[in-house]
């Protein structure tokens, strides 16, 4: 927190729905190839801080900054253009589509037929996501299965494929090892420390303060909408962390 | 897998992959029962008989395959059947040129899908609703405009002639739009990223809409493809006729949805193509003409048909649920 240069920076969001105030002037900053832990309770404003940052929602108040210039992110479009990728719980991935088909779900290689109709490419389509999901680790049967066979890591995994395969910059996770199995909890956790050493910032939702500690560097805690406060690896422990959630109070 | 043999997991992964694949086998058992009870059966005259009307409700089935898989339905395609046929008709009796009142038809359909589309996405609701209210009003309007009475007209004309004349004796061009109609939709769906946004929206359109891709703007353009297409059909039948009445079209929603959902698609959306409904329109197209001509009253269609209707999704669905095992 000492050097001023992150990936992202937030400052003073605001958020409210009707009459409840989601976010109160929350500030929340990420640094590069920096895995931030993003915790609280139910209804602490976790996914409503994720959806302002993503393009889903727009604050009603607050600056944003990526890389240092300041942004306004209007559209997930346009998060995802920025390299903002997201990994929601049960949104990551098209049920009924194909693995490969989903890998490159609005932005399929094409190839153009007598110059008017684009065509997707797919030779380019199986052979890059068979190989972009090798590299990182992903085994798979098929790459024309269906993704509704697939188990909850399976998908994880492949929806952080792709992200790291497309050059994201900073990787959301929402809940991701919410419903696995422990080995697959495992597996996600070794992906989010991949994905940190080829250069990629990741942001880590979760309930669970053993899984996001084995990995994150600095913890964000949210309560009511508002910062409870940040602190490092090396400041605190697991159940320091638990306690700041339970209480939703800075430890003295 | 592992416990299945490699045949039956190859077979399995066909009915997983081709959802028209039911639809066929059903087509081919019907095909083979009346080649033995309906005498003449397998004439030319019959078989061209079964693919004229399979076109006219095809075109129309086509059109609700693609918005089914948007995860959307049109219920209002019948009336706008009747309607665009029903502009062509009128037009074309005050003596204004049929292809100016071919294009006001399909305007008129143009607008009537551009409507469903707006109204149902921006208002967030069931397009059942939208289409129900659609089909209502429009029909409404057509009957107090016409007061009920029926157009013919008698001119003839290569346009005409065009939308569905007679050619190779017994056959109809209404055939080759039909044909041309599947073709080119199932290359849409299945070969461009816009067949494979359309999937996804139908798919989960809360998971699309995060990865970037305009919900809305796909289904309200593909409500209008769909109404269009009706507005098609309404012309391409009226070119056969020669005349119109407004309750042209009752009832033919529901003709087109169920050809649909024989044909493999699935009611929610996002699994499906439009050579399922093909299969699933010629199906519907030879029971008809096969009891006629084994020599059952003619009301029995609609009882068949509500068979296979519910028998087709009991199978596809216990299909699908075994291939995925």
């Amino acid at each position: 927190m000492k050097k001023e240069n992150f990936l992202i920076k937030m400052t003073d969001i605001s958020k409210r729905f009707g009459t409840v105030q989601a976010l109160d002037k929350v500030n929340f900053t990420v640094g590069h190839k920096e895995v931030v832990g993003l915790v609280g309770d139910n209804g602490a404003g976790k996914s409503t801080l994720i959806k302002v940052l993503t393009g889903v929602y727009l604050p009603d108040q607050g600056e944003f900054y990526f890389e240092g210039k300041k942004e306004s992110i209007n559209s997930p479009k346009k998060a995802r253009d920025m390299g903002i990728e997201t990994v929601y719980q049960h949104l990551a991935l098209i049920d009924l589509m194909s693995i490969a088909r989903n890998f490159f779900l609005g932005r399929e290689p094409v190839k153009k037929y007598a110059k008017v109709i684009n065509f997707l490419d797919r030779k380019k389509i199986n052979d890059v996501a068979r190989q972009a999901l090798k590299e990182i680790g992903i085994t798979i049967r098929s790459i024309d299965e269906e993704v509704s066979v697939l188990s909850g890591g399976e998908r994880q995994a492949i929806a952080i494929g792709r992200a790291i395969y497309f050059g994201a910059k900073l990787l959301v996770l929402d809940e991701p090892t919410a419903a696995l199995s422990i080995k697959e909890s495992q597996k996600v956790l070794d992906y989010v420390t991949g994905a940190k050493e080829r250069g990629l910032s990741v942001i880590f939702i979760t309930h669970n303060i053993y899984h996001v500690y084995s990995v994150a560097d600095r913890f964000t805690i949210l309560e009511h909408g508002k910062k409870v406060g940040d602190f490092n690896k090396d400041e605190v422990s697991a159940e320091d962390i638990i306690e700041v959630v339970r209480t939703g109070k800075r430890p003295v | 897998m592992k416990n299945k043999s490699k045949f039956s997991s190859s077979i399995a992964l066909l009915f997983r992959y081709h959802p028209e694949f039911g639809a066929l086998a059903g087509l081919v058992l019907v095909f083979i029962i009346f080649c033995f009870t309906a005498t003449r059966f397998l004439s030319i005259e019959s078989i061209a008989g079964i693919v004229t009307v399979a076109s006219e409700l095809g075109i129309i089935a086509a059109g609700v395959t693609f918005l089914m898989i948007t995860g959307e339905f049109d219920l209002s395609v019948g009336t706008t059947f009747g309607f665009s046929a029903m502009i062509l008709a009128i037009t074309a009796k005050a003596g204004i040129p049929l292809w100016i009142g071919f294009l006001l038809a399909l305007s008129a359909a143009f607008f009537i899908g551009l409507v469903n589309g707006i109204i149902t996405v921006k208002y967030k609701i069931p397009s059942f609703i939208t289409t129900l209210g659609a089909m209502m009003f429009w029909r409404g309007i057509l009957l107090a405009v016409t007061g009920g009475f029926a157009i013919r007209y008698w001119g003839t004309s290569s346009f005409l002639y065009g939308l569905n004349g007679h050619f190779l004796g017994e056959l109809r061009t209404s055939a080759i739009w039909f044909f041309a109609i599947i073709f080119l939709l199932n290359v849409i769906l299945v070969k461009t990223p816009y067949g494979n946004a359309t999937y996804a929206t139908g798919g989960n359109k809360e998971a699309a809409r995060i990865l970037g891709i305009s919900v809305d703007k796909i289904k309200i353009t593909n409500f209008i493809i769909c109404a269009m297409l009706a507005g098609l059909a309404g012309c391409i039948q009226f070119a056969r006729f020669h005349s119109v009445d407004p309750i042209r079209g009752t009832g033919m929603e529901l003709e087109a949805i169920a050809a649909v959902v024989v044909g493999g698609t699935l009611m929610n959306g996002g699994y499906g193509n439009l050579i399922g409904t093909l299969f699933g329109v010629l199906l519907m197209g030879m029971v008809r003409s096969g009891l006629i001509m084994s020599g059952a009253p003619a009301y029995w269609y609609q009882a068949f048909i509500g068979i296979i209707l519910v028998l087709a999704v009991i199978i596809n669905t216990k299909l699908k649920g075994w291939a995925i095992k």
